[in-house]
């Protein structure tokens, strides 16, 4: 409160000049005037005390103490004020003092009440103010009447009117604002959150109306377009607006009502805080309602369209209201509201509001985005499992990122859930891979310059070379569209190569235009998150740039696309011979793709393998048709049933294939027979070539018949040669058994479980506990075991199954060849206790240079020491390599 | 189950062996089909050609594919070498060629 300076000035000019009987008389006005100021404030809106009031205050204006007299009105407005306004006030809010404590998101409170408390509490106090009000409006006359008797002007007197009552309002306001209780601005963010949501719910309801008159409309058309007149119709559409409008209209009018008396009362910004609170909790709680966990269907749309239907437009309607009122708002209307007289309106003009509506626009826009960018984020996990089916949550996601740039976010949340959830013992390298895929495939829309994937990716391709299967994991998904999968999920019977090829030719059709933009866009994108100076030169601007490259990324990987190619060899060997037709469309399908992307020479061979079973089946037709006819032996096999029809070979470019595990093998004579004819037979037509037969290899067809069913089976020649010596001898030894097929002892015991575990031998230990007796198992027992088999049932052996397999693995392979260095590897880490796999790389290098010199790469000898420490003979610890203590 | 393993059983066990000896005899007549796999060799004395130095079982260096495309072909001093590097050898040596193994007069083998 200061003073006026010219006033006091003058008061000190006039004191000097008095003498008693001033003196007495200005006593005398001045307590009268005390106490008629005591009894009006007292008095709840008596104003008989008036005249005297205003006689006493005209004689102390006289005697020059006009500020006198103002400042003690105003001070007794003020105690008044504190005591019949502001505690009282406040005391309504008290419920809610504890309660306030508490997270606000708990919202255990009433709102229908706190909105009744508030309003009611607010009446209270307006009316209190109005009272008020109209004492310091009595003042002002009575100034005024005096200074009219003085002749000034009453510009100035108006101006003085003025100053009072916003002297009075800042005083009001200050008491308020010394005496807020703590919990107030949570009563307040309670009140209005109340309302927004009842405005939103009755916003979707209007929607819903919407709709349905839409449809309405729609039907309606034809019948509509025949009228001359459309009048009616535009009424009821008019109306219908009217009501919503009307009914919002309300709402915001009584919220208006109450942030207008909550600025009149000194609590403009507190109560801006408490609707933005409210709004932006709300839009929280819809950003979570539409979003939720369904990745299925983009959301963002519908999110800035609620923010259109429902914040925006109640901020519109607020800001309007607030603004307008300026116009039509006295000191004394108390129409609207009484406590609004002077409304420190910062929307003064219709122009303001849409500009101020325009920045809340941006601010719940910004929120919603980063508020769904969070929650996409959180299960980018899942939404990567389910791409791409999730596609929209991707494409809402980009969009929201793009807007807040905050990418990194992403980078570290979903690292982090790689190495929970993925990255761990329990995961299958398959699923791992197509983790890792649909991750590229879903972050390349997101980022189409695969700069951010590229450390999403790190994590992951550095657990999968840790992975001895990798590579046969890798190879199987891309050349294997059947098998790929062991859990067939997401397998189409596509290979990989085979989608990313098809994947390829989409975008060779598509608009040139189309990738150029689409390259610019990541080109800013880049800049605009994580500048890589490395990758982001733009002096390598093609236009193929910066192109997620699934494919190179893959065989990132592995390391080389020599060892991915040597790994496809060793499986499509192995998959050609045990194939029993001669049927390689799909192979040379994915010959071709792998062609495209390897280069025609890396495949070379590969391709030679294909083209010996093109000519296999053509010479197996000719060998067939032209054989000579029946020689002795010949009568003799169709006698046991065996005759050339059944016998079909593969006949392989040895030197072109890799290693072949051939073991020898007795196949049963009439075979025996049958092959050495076919071999004669291939000599005579392709002299002087000849054939050398891999009896180990390949497949046998057999059924086994047995009094109600026939079980049929396709099995390796060992397996077809073990049970076919039962035909002549139902009961065997192992010991006799192995030299009659002539393949050692424990072959013969690991391969004969097939038959065991089909229950078609039994398998009792002899008096010599290292000698097997196998036994045809009688048919009524086996009956009775398998009896829900009974008819024909085919059993199919795959190579896999037992662990045997016709061609040397990569591993087999580089594992002979390493096995030089191990004790080699073995010394270096006992003298240098843990070593890093570059420094044994190099070491290597440096000292084996002779006898063989060490020529493997660092991922084939990474791949050779997972093997020792799957062998326990090393460990790895924090990427060193140690001896592991025994 | 159990009453097909009490009920059944019984009436066969007296068969059981001759029911053996009819599976196994129809063991072979039920063989349906024997796909072998075997390689395939150029009767040859030598491993590799004396020309190229490559396997007689691979290619020489113009060709791809090894077998039917690429042949051995004997002189009559009844050295072999890949029919296309001996071609061109001799093509090399006019008027006459020689064999690149022992010299003597090169013609091929009747
Ligand atoms: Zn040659
Ligand atoms: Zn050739
Ligand atoms: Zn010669």
């Amino acid at each position: 409160m200061t003073m006026d300076a010219t006033s006091s000035v003058c008061n000190l000019a006039i004191l000097e000049s008095l003498d008693e009987n001033l003196i007495g008389e200005i006593l005398e006005s001045w307590n009268g005037f005390c106490f008629t100021t005591e009894s009006l404030l007292k008095g709840n809106g008596d104003l008989s005390f008036g005249s005297e009031f205003e006689s006493h205050a005209q004689t102390l204006c006289k005697h020059g103490l006009e500020s006198l007299v103002q400042e003690h009105f105003l001070r007794s407005l003020e105690n008044t004020f504190e005591k019949n306004g502001a505690s009282k006030f406040w005391r309504h809010f008290d419920p809610y003092s504890n309660v306030a404590v508490l997270d606000i998101d708990k919202d255990p409170i009433d709102e229908v009440e706190v909105q009744h408390v508030l309003c009611k509490a607010l009446e209270e106090l307006s009316l209190e103010k109005e009272y008020q009000e109209k004492y310091l409006l009595m003042l002002v006359h009575a100034l005024q009447s005096f200074k009219d008797k003085e002749s000034e002007g009453r510009q100035s007197s108006e101006a003085e009117r003025v100053r009072l009552f916003s002297k009075y309002q800042l005083i009001m306001a200050s008491v308020l604002m010394a005496t807020l209780p703590r919990h107030f601005p949570d009563v307040l963010h309670w009140y209005f959150k109340g309302k927004l949501e009842e405005l939103s719910s009755i916003m979707s309801r209007v929607c819903e109306d919407d709709n349905e008159s839409q449809d309405k409309d729609d039907m309606d058309l034809d019948e509509r377009s025949k009228l001359p007149c459309r009048t009616g119709d535009m009424d009821i559409d008019g109306c219908h607006h009217q009501r919503r409008f009307l009914e919002n209209h309300k709402l915001v009018k009584n919220i208006g009502m109450v942030v207008r008396d909550l600025r009149s009362l000194g609590f403009t910004s507190m109560a801006e805080d408490a609707y933005a609170s409210a709004i932006f909790m709300l839009l929280k709680a819809k950003v979570h309602d539409l979003a939720g966990d369904d990745f299925r269907s983009s959301v963002l749309e519908s999110i800035k369209g609620w923010i259109q239907a429902v914040p925006l437009q109640f901020l519109y309607a607020l800001l309007a209201y607030l603004g307008d009122s300026v116009n039509y708002d006295s000191p004394l209307s108390g129409l609207r509201s009484p406590l609004a007289s002077y409304p420190s309106s910062c929307y003064p003009g219709m122009g303001v509001p849409s500009e101020g509506l325009v920045r809340w626009q941006l601010r719940l826009e910004y929120f919603a985005y980063e508020t769904l960018q969070d929650l996409r984020i959180a299960k980018l996990f899942e939404i990567v499992v389910d791409y791409p089916d999730s596609s929209p949550a991707i494409e809402d996601l980009k969009q929201c990122l793009e807007y807040t740039g905050q990418h990194s976010k992403l980078v570290d949340s979903f690292i982090s859930a790689l190495r929970y959830r993925l990255l761990t013992a329990g995961a299958s390298t398959y699923d791992i891979l197509h983790q890792y895929i649909s991750t590229i495939k879903a972050l390349r829309t997101i980022d189409p310059a695969g700069i951010f994937l590229e450390a999403v990716g790190e994590p992951i391709r550095e657990y999968l070379k840790g992975r001895k299967d990798t590579i046969k994991c890798i190879v199987t998904m891309l050349t294997d569209g059947t098998s790929g999968d062991p859990n067939g999920a997401g397998s189409t019977g596509d290979s990989l190569l085979e989608e990313l090829n098809r994947e390829e030719e989409n975008q060779e059709n598509t608009d040139d235009d189309d990738i150029n933009t689409d390259d610019k866009q990541a080109w800013i994108n880049a800049q605009r998150w994580e500048p890589d100076p490395a990758e982001a030169d733009p002096l390598k601007g093609s236009r193929h740039r910066r192109k997620v490259d699934i494919l190179g990324m893959i065989v990132g990987i592995i390391g080389s696309k020599d060892q991915l190619v040597n790994e496809y060899r060793v499986m499509l060997a192995e998959k050609l011979l045990n194939k029993s037709d001669y049927d390689i469309d799909s192979e040379i399908r994915t010959l071709e793709l792998l062609k495209i992307h390897f280069g025609e020479s890396s495949m070379q061979r590969c391709e030679i393998m294909l083209n010996d079973l093109i000519d296999s089946k053509r010479t197996n037709t000719n060998i067939k048709a032209t054989i000579n006819q029946p020689s002795q032996s010949g009568a003799e096999l169709r006698d046991q049933g065996v005759s050339l029809d059944i016998l079909n070979a593969t006949i392989i470019s040895s030197n072109f294939w890799p290693p072949i595990q051939d073991e020898a093998l007795n196949i049963p004579g009439p075979m025996e027979q049958l092959l050495s004819d076919y071999g004669k037979r291939f000599t005579e037509i392709k002299t002087p070539r000849k054939l050398l037969w891999k009896k180990s290899l390949g497949t046998v067809k057999l059924e086994l018949q047995f009094e109600d069913r026939a079980l049929q089976f396709t099995v390796t020649p060992i397996h077809a040669s073990i049970i076919m010596q039962f035909q002549d001898q139902p009961s065997w030894t192992s010991k006799n058994l192995a030299a009659a097929i002539g393949i050692p002892v424990d072959v013969l015991n690991r391969r004969i479980i097939f038959w065991i575990s089909k229950g078609i031998l039994a398998d009792s230990l002899g008096v010599d506990t290292n000698d097997h007796t196998y036994t045809m198992v009688d048919a009524m027992v086996d009956a009775g075991k398998t009896g829900v088999n009974s008819g024909s049932c085919e059993e199919l052996l795959v190579g896999d199954e037992d662990g045997e397999r016709s061609v040397a693995s990569v591993e087999d392979q580089l594992r002979k060849e390493m096995t030089v260095y191990e004790k080699f590897i073995t010394g270096m880490l006992t003298n240098f206790g843990s070593t890093a796999l570059d420094r044994i790389h190099n070491t290597l290098k440096m000292f084996c240079v002779a006898d063989p010199p060490y020529d493997k790469s660092l991922q084939q000898l990474q791949s050779f020491l997972s093997g020792l420490v799957a062998e326990e003979k090393l460990e790895l610890r924090d990427g060193m390599y140690i001896l592991k203590k025994s | 189950m159990i009453y097909y393993l009490f009920d059944i059983p019984f009436s066969l066990l007296g068969n059981q062996f001759s029911l053996n000896l009819l599976s196994c005899q129809l063991l072979l007549d039920q063989l349906t089909e024997w796909h072998a796999v075997a390689s395939w060799t150029w009767d040859a004395q030598d491993e590799t050609c004396g020309i190229c130095r490559m396997a007689f079982d691979g290619c020489c260096p113009d060709c791809k594919l090894p077998g039917d495309d690429c042949p051995l072909i004997w002189g009559a001093c009844n050295h072999a070498f890949h029919l296309h590097c001996i071609l061109k050898w001799v093509n090399s040596q006019t008027p006459q060629a020689h064999c690149p193994m022992c010299r003597r007069e090169w013609q091929f083998k009747g």
